[in-house]
């Protein structure tokens, strides 16, 4: 009756995995790459998602719950631009920054400015204007799920490969590469805004040393505000453009925020380059476990692997181990 | 604490808190005859919400842990007091026979697994609900606490878990009903007779006061007062040679235990347990209702918990948004009332002042020019 076997605990782990993974004829390397490709998606998805969030928490160190409710707003404004003005979604990308850092710029201005320096306050506050944002927005638009449409001429794949079926075992979506050149696009611009620019220098020294900072004539509140507002606009950019892929809800953007706070605390919030660091790992490894076992497994596998990276280095992978 | 601090020789009883204890008890002892059948069940589900408030309290309130993993302590627990339940079916309510859940046969099982086999026995069952949580509790506060984590990065850590646990039980359908979950339990019977709704609510008050008695007793004690040292200067405290650590590990593990029984209770209650007690959602309620409640006042997070619950239950049927007035209401108190609701009833009524002996010698510290 019973089974108190080793195989069958194991068997009880890994069960999904063998579902998987039936044919024991080794692994199929056209598929791994294939797979590998389209990790590259995902990280390109994490990477837009995260970038908003190393900006709010790792230059202000704000804890933003809300995080993945501006990624929704983000979607949201897309979805009206799309719907009542027939914009390209490509258009509405500006307006989909906009309209979230606007958003982000009176929530710093009402909510995370009496905060600063309470961290555990921040996240609870956070976490209540994300379910906020959330009612709001089902009040408006309905709990409906709304459709988003991707412009056609990204639509089709990009392969590399055609077998004599006629079908390309490697291959991607020109969309999947389109988030991709956002999201570069996004970091590199950020980069700049931050090292090349009087602003980011001004919002450098803040996060250094704010009295300093403060005392050399830096408006201080107004960095504040502004560097959040452009976080959440991130944010909204990352919304807009991900609302394609996926359908447009209220509670959507509680699907990015785990995963962008993995990709942060992996990455390091040290250099913005972390974040790029950080999605790779994530998304790829994501992928290639998924291949080899499956899809929820990859992730708790992932997510398990981040714990046990914080609880050895909080500070990130990917930050210079500074001297006392 | 105070008689350790101030040395008083009288008895250290509270006789206020006790005289209030006694007719708060009172109250929710005559409760369940004057109320129907519905506010019966629905009254005892949100005491085991309020004594699951109650343990997350004792880490954050008093320790300063915030943890958004309480409900998959509460939820561990509940897995496995509904094994228990699901495997004392009686043959006919089962379809597949007594041998073998029916979701598991759905999912192609054909053998119970080792693991799940020994919770059909009620000394077992009991034990794991309590020992599960409270065992994963402890591997996971021996890993983080004993290194240089701090609190921000803890609470990621504690979402971490939640997701990847709702995760992993959605994708083990075979051995956890999936998105299901266990659903048509047995009901907990004793010695073979089912105990009725209102059997179980008295259970339940029991526990919930126990669960209550046994938090304020360890608060009040030399060990809450190393607790609360930890929330407020934890590098010093460490300095008088005291093992942050290992007090951390220990008033976790505790409250995983104590969560663990709650969720124990909860399944013969709700008769059915899934994943969405796992996810982030639920253990963000827990932290809702102890930041409404106030943190280290213990009942007030119970209370926030029961009253909150009730008015969902009546705003549900006006509107489908009461969520949005929980995040408002969470926002105005982070906001503008930070000590949660309790702290604005008058400080007299305050725990602290409650828990002080009753025979203050004349020329005690006052506390009123303070």
């Amino acid at each position: 009756m019973l089974d108190f076997s080793l195989t069958s605990m194991l068997s009880s782990l890994f069960l999904l995995a063998e579902e998987a993974a039936p044919a024991a004829e080794g692994i199929s390397w056209i598929a791994l790459l294939n797979q590998a490709l389209n990790g590259i998606g995902i990280v390109g998805i994490l990477l837009l998602t995260g970038l908003g969030l190393a900006i709010t928490f790792g230059v202000m160190r704000i804890i933003n719950l809300a995080h993945g409710e501006f990624i929704m707003l983000g979607a949201y404004v897309t979805f009206v631009m799309q719907d009542f003005f027939k914009m390209d979604l490509l258009m509405t990308i500006p307006f989909a920054f906009i309209g979230t850092a606007l958003i982000g710029a009176i929530v710093e201005l009402t909510i995370i400015r009496r905060l600063y320096g309470r961290p555990l306050e921040t996240l609870l506050a956070t976490w209540g204007l994300s379910i906020v944002l959330q009612g709001v927005v089902k009040l408006i638009f309905t709990a409906e799920l709304k459709y988003v449409r991707a412009p056609s001429y990204l639509s089709g794949n990009l392969s590399f490969l055609t077998n004599e079926a006629g079908t390309s075992p490697i291959a991607i979506s020109y969309y999947r590469l389109f988030i991709i050149a956002v999201a570069l696009a996004l970091l590199a611009l950020t980069m700049f805004l931050f090292y090349g620019t009087s602003w980011g220098r001004q919002i450098r020294a803040v996060t250094q040393n704010r009295e300093m900072a403060k005392c050399l004539g830096v408006n201080t509140k107004l960095i504040d505000m502004g560097t959040f507002a452009y976080g959440c606009g991130l944010a909204g950019v990352a919304g807009a453009v991900i609302s394609a892929l996926k359908t447009v809800a209220p509670p959507m953007g509680q699907d990015y925020l785990v995963d962008a706070w993995m990709v942060v605390v992996t990455g390091g919030v040290d250099k913005l380059i972390g974040i790029l660091a950080g999605s790779f790992l994530i998304g790829e490894s994501n992928a290639i476990i998924a291949f080899m076992l499956n899809d929820p497994l990859a992730r708790v596998i992932v997510l398990a692997a981040v714990i046990v990276l914080i609880r050895y280095r909080p500070e990130g992978l990917f930050t210079v181990q500074k001297r006392a | 604490m105070a008689n350790a601090v101030l040395g008083y020789k009288q008895s250290t009883f509270p006789t206020k808190l006790v005289i209030i204890s006694l007719i708060g008890l009172l109250i929710f002892a005559v409760l369940p005859f004057v109320l129907g059948t519905f506010q019966l069940s629905f009254l005892s589900k949100l005491m085991l919400f309020g004594t699951l408030a109650v343990s997350l309290d004792l880490v954050w309130g008093f320790t300063g842990i915030l943890s958004f993993a309480h409900g998959v302590f509460f939820t561990l627990g509940g897995y496995a007091s509904a094994y228990y339940l699901k495997l004392n079916l009686s043959a006919a309510a089962n379809t597949y026979g007594v041998d073998i859940p029916d979701f598991m046969v759905w999912n192609g099982l054909e053998v119970l697994p080792w693991f799940i086999a020994p919770l059909k026995y009620f000394p077992i069952a009991l034990l794991a609900t309590v020992a599960v949580p409270a065992l994963f509790a402890y591997i996971i506060g021996y890993f983080i606490f004993r290194s240089k984590v701090s609190g921000v990065y803890i609470t990621i850590i504690t979402l971490a878990i939640a997701s990847a646990l709702t995760t992993f039980f959605v994708s083990q359908q075979a051995y956890t009903g999936g998105t299901n979950g266990i659903t048509d339990v047995s009901s907990l019977s004793f010695f073979g007779s089912e105990i009725p709704p209102i059997g179980l609510y008295f259970i339940i008050l029991a526990y919930a006061a126990f669960v209550l008695a046994l938090s304020w007793w360890l608060t009040q004690s030399n060990f809450g007062l190393v607790l609360r040292s930890i929330n407020e200067n934890e590098k010093r405290i460490a300095f008088l040679g005291y093992d942050v650590a290992q007090y951390k590990i220990f008033i976790w593990t505790l409250s995983a235990a104590m969560a663990g029984m709650a969720g124990g209770l909860f399944v013969p209650l709700n008769r059915f347990i899934s994943p969405v007690y796992l996810a982030v959602a639920f253990g963000t309620q827990v932290v809702i209702w102890v930041a409404i409640g106030g943190r280290g006042t213990l009942i007030g997070p119970f209370i926030a918990a029961i009253l909150l619950g009730q008015f969902q239950n009546y705003a549900d049927r006006v509107t489908q948004d009461w969520q949005l007035i929980v995040g408002i209401l969470l926002l105005v108190v982070v906001l503008f009332i930070p000590n949660g609701l309790m702290s604005l009833l008058p400080e007299r009524f305050s725990l602290a002042n409650l828990s002080k002996p009753t025979r203050i010698s004349p020329r005690a510290p006052s506390e009123q020019k303070s």
